[in-house]
């Protein structure tokens, strides 16, 4: 094992058990593995974003190869051709960057307008066709063709059909609101009610599911990092950071 | 006024009504522009939103350094990782090519050479290319510092999970109890431990929890004594009969009920959900559109 | 009885930190002592094995490592499996990320399958560089990439994750946009994802398309499924396990799933103990 992947196992070994150490309570150690985090995190993302997205494609399309701007001396090779619209994102880009002085803060609203547009004009269409659209299609079920068993754990079926049907409509009919929801109207809603709390279990046991197995990956790189490859980094920094905060602990409770 | 509102909000509005109109509109010139030129547009500005936030957790940091407010070392801390990451990031390479193997800095490239006695050249990686080479020190920071402090953040949630499970999840109501039954079914059904539990235990618990029913409705102990000691018979008849097979009946297989609740009922409340949140981001986005939503203004 | 009751009832009351601790117990006891259990196929995850083999033999695939490293538990054996499969059937692939974490997934993905050997020693998969896949690499903008792709690939790249022209990659000749790919998988996270290559990736141009997705988001995304929108579904580390055993490559989906279970089974005691406690108390507070 190189000695970056030793130095890097016993980092990873301290940023995590750091992070777990919330779990006693806020403690010194969870506090600058939290910072950490947020310093490496900004600069990771501004790193790649501007690697992989201004670099090649902004100046790229200002700057190219014998380009007209050329004459600056700048000149990126990303096979682009020269495209003057391209001052537009550049022009609104600066001004986001200068909305971090207090009297300039109003000019991040054009960048910020910008992406409120292309996403309002994307999304519009995106949800409308494969969410309402293909999903009320697909509602349209199965009932009186005969091809289908009554009943069917696995598979298709009338019953499950109905259930289906049923229960897709009284759950929308519980977010209609224009409309008091009492008597027979109120009970079908309330059945919608059934339905969604059943759908909410499944996705509270689901997210339980999520979090146990993010906890399961945790603990396979703290196996790993703890074996005479890593010189049993796990162990070193644990024992570390029990002595440590014992001792803090026992520090405040003093206070 | 001009600049500070009815420009941003004439941006939404052009920008906004020509990307859904090209959808719509078979025109090459409006079709191009919105699929391919307009998107890289909102790409690079959303790459300089990340400078800015960049820019803005900086100047709080400094601010709290500065003025020694309560924390300010941690301030410091997260000051010293940014630039460091930084750095790393936008003024160190950090992989030199020797063949096939990888080194950080030039130096050891060349350190490498004179080892090996190779007649090879270093051949730096491109800028650009050096955020997405394996082997590279970019990468060495991604894999050992931001990658496990971003994966141990999100595990943390599954301890404070099992709290709750503990201590808030409670079975008040009607509704309450159907959501945590179908947790439950889903959770042991979708392991492998639910295919290990037979279907008969769950028809034995099923009983008994009816016998609480029953006791609670007609508040008579011999009731619900003779309620459960006649069902346990019962399964108990049909078990010796069938043979107690493990995965029958199958409705009470956990596996199979599972599977059950998961494409019907489970599948009627999320398409619902799924519809309601189209049919809203549509009405959300028309409003943007026709400037009746102003709150990316601060509004 | 009374003394059962009130057991429950300081089991109910005691110490967060003793969950938390019995709740790593429970994780970390079966990762120490491997336990083999049982994993049985889901009809979702079989779909998905299907529709993979249904590809048309040497086809080009689209793969999009869409998730980092806090998920990676969960989608990394997924798209290893998936990458696996495909070369076994011989399929170019193409990867693509939407998540700047992806290209250093995609990097220990191709890592793992470069390095995988058989019972002869031999390298099981012997894949060279754009000859059997191509790394086309991170672009931010999430919808937006995906629309740029079904409408032109090369206004969205113009080099390859190492900086290399598109234009000069033969692989990349006949590729124009999505849909000269015969298969389009996503392996998710969140946003950007799933939905959003169902939106403007599959439904759009039609090309077949399937997903892994984190448990949290399975949910959500089952109605696709259903709908054809999506040809079956992985459904988290489970979803996984399950496909491991689908092509027949144990790995650590596998391995993780007696923790998983054991993890499971402890939540639902603290569910019915809670709950026991809570009417347990209710019921004195009612007498009093």
């Amino acid at each position: 094992m190189t000695f970056s992947a030793i130095l890097g196992a016993w980092i990873a070994a301290f940023l995590t058990l750091g992070i777990f150490s919330y779990l006693y309570k806020d403690n010194p150690f969870y506090k600058i593995a939290e910072n950490v985090f947020v310093g490496v995190s900004a600069a990771y993302v501004a790193a790649i974003s501007f690697w992989t997205q201004i670099y090649p494609n902004l100046f790229g399309r200002l700057f190219p190869k014998d380009g007209p701007l050329s004459f600056t001396g700048l000149e990126f090779d990303f096979n682009h051709e020269f495209n003057i619209l391209y001052l537009f994102p550049l022009i609104l880009g600066l001004m986001m960057l200068l909305s971090v002085f207090q009297q300039f803060n109003w000019m991040a609203r054009w960048g910020i307008a910008y992406t409120v547009a292309i996403a309002a004009g994307l999304k519009a269409f995106g949800y409308l066709n494969s969410n309402v659209l293909n999903q009320v299609k697909a509602s349209s079920v199965d009932l009186f063709s005969g091809s289908l068993p009554f009943f069917s754990l696995g598979g298709d079926s009338v019953f499950n059909n109905i259930v289906l049907l049923v229960g897709t409509i009284s759950s929308l009919m519980y977010f209609y609101f224009s409309k008091e929801q009492t008597g027979n109207f109120g009970r079908f809603t309330r059945l919608g009610v059934y339905f969604l709390m059943v759908s909410f279990g499944a996705s509270f046991g689901f997210a339980v599911m999520g979090r146990i197995s993010l906890l399961i990956g945790r603990f396979n790189d703290l196996i790993d990092y703890s074996s005479a490859d890593y010189n049993f980094a796990t162990f070193y920094v644990l024992l570390f950071i029990i002595v440590v905060l014992g001792f803090w602990s026992f520090k405040n409770r003093e206070k | 006024m001009l600049l500070k509102r009815y420009i941003p909000i004439g941006i939404v509005a052009f920008f906004g009504a020509l990307t859904l109109s090209a959808w719509f509109i078979d025109n090459e010139t409006i079709e191009t522009f919105a699929n391919d030129d307009a998107t890289q547009f909102f790409d690079i500005i959303a790459a300089f939103a990340v400078f800015l936030g960049a820019l803005n957790l900086l100047k709080l940091q400094f601010i709290k350094v500065l003025k020694q407010q309560s924390g300010w070392q941690y301030s410091a801390v997260a000051i010293a990782s940014f630039f460091f990451a930084f750095i790393i990031g936008f003024f160190i390479r950090g992989a030199y090519f020797v063949g096939e193997e990888v080194y950080f800095s030039q130096g050891a490239a060349e350190e490498a050479i004179l080892a090996l006695g190779s007649s090879q050249q270093i051949v730096p990686v491109d800028w650009g290319a050096h955020v997405q080479t394996d082997g590279s020190l970019f990468q060495w920071m991604f894999k050992y510092i931001f990658s496990p402090l971003s994966a141990t953040m999100f595990a943390l949630l599954a301890f404070f999970v099992a709290s709750a499970s503990f201590r808030a999840f409670r079975a008040r109501n009607l509704e309450a109890s159907l959501l945590l039954v179908a947790g439950i079914i889903i959770m042991l059904g979708r392991v492998p431990v639910g295919s290990l539990i037979s279907s008969w235990v769950i028809m034995y618990i099923i009983a008994f929890s009816v016998g609480f029913g029953v006791n609670a409705y007609t508040r008579n102990r011999n009731m619900a004594l003779g309620w459960v000691l006649g069902s346990f018979g019962l399964i108990t008849g049909l078990g010796f009969t069938m043979g107690w097979p493990v995965d029958q009946p199958a409705i009470f297989y956990l596996p199979a009920l599972q599977e059950w609740i998961y494409l019907v009922p489970n599948l009627a409340g999320s398409r619902a959900i799924l519809i309601g949140i189209g049919l809203g981001i549509v009405a959300t986005s028309l409003r943007y559109i026709f400037g009746l939503e102003k709150s990316y203004l601060g509004e | 009885m009374k003394y059962l009751e009130d057991i429950i009832l300081k089991l109910g009351a005691v110490d967060r930190r003793i969950i938390f601790l019995l709740i790593g117990l429970a994780v970390l006891i079966p990762l120490l002592t491997p336990i083999s259990l049982p994993v049985r196929e889901t009809p979702t995850t079989v779909k998905f094995y299907e529709g993979i083999d249904n590809i048309p033999k040497n086809s080009k695939v689209l793969v999009s490592f869409d998730y980092g490293p806090s998920t990676r538990p969960e989608i990394h054996p997924m798209n290893v499996g998936v990458l696996r499969h495909m070369l076994r059937n011989g399929h170019k692939i193409y990867i693509s990320c939407l998540w700047p974490d992806g290209i250093y997934m995609a990097l220990d993905a191709l890592e793992e399958i470069t390095d995988e050997v058989n019972p002869d020693n031999q390298s099981t998969f012997d894949i060279k560089e754009y000859e059997d896949y191509v790394l086309l690499g991170y672009r931010p903008g999430a919808e937006a990439v995906i629309k740029g792709l079904a409408s032109d690939l090369r206004k969205v790249y113009t080099v390859d994750a190492k900086g290399r022209f598109i234009d000069d990659i033969e692989m990349m000749d006949e590729i124009k946009n999505l849909n000269d790919f015969a298969y389009i998988y996503s392996g998710s996270a969140g946003y950007p994802g799933t939905f959003e290559w169902v939106k403007y990736g599959g439904d759009p141009t039609g090309v077949p398309m399937s997903s892994g997705t984190t448990s949290v988001q399975v949910n959500e995304v089952i109605p696709y499924v259903q709908t054809g929108q999506l040809i079956g579904l992985l459904a988290g580390m489970p979803g996984a396990a399950e496909y491991e055993k689908l092509i027949a490559s144990p790995g650590i989906a596998i391995q993780g799933m007696a923790a998983q279970s054991f993890a499971h089974i402890v939540i639902v005691i603290f569910i019915v103990f809670g709950n026991l406690a809570f009417f347990i108390k209710q019921r004195r507070d009612r007498k009093y």
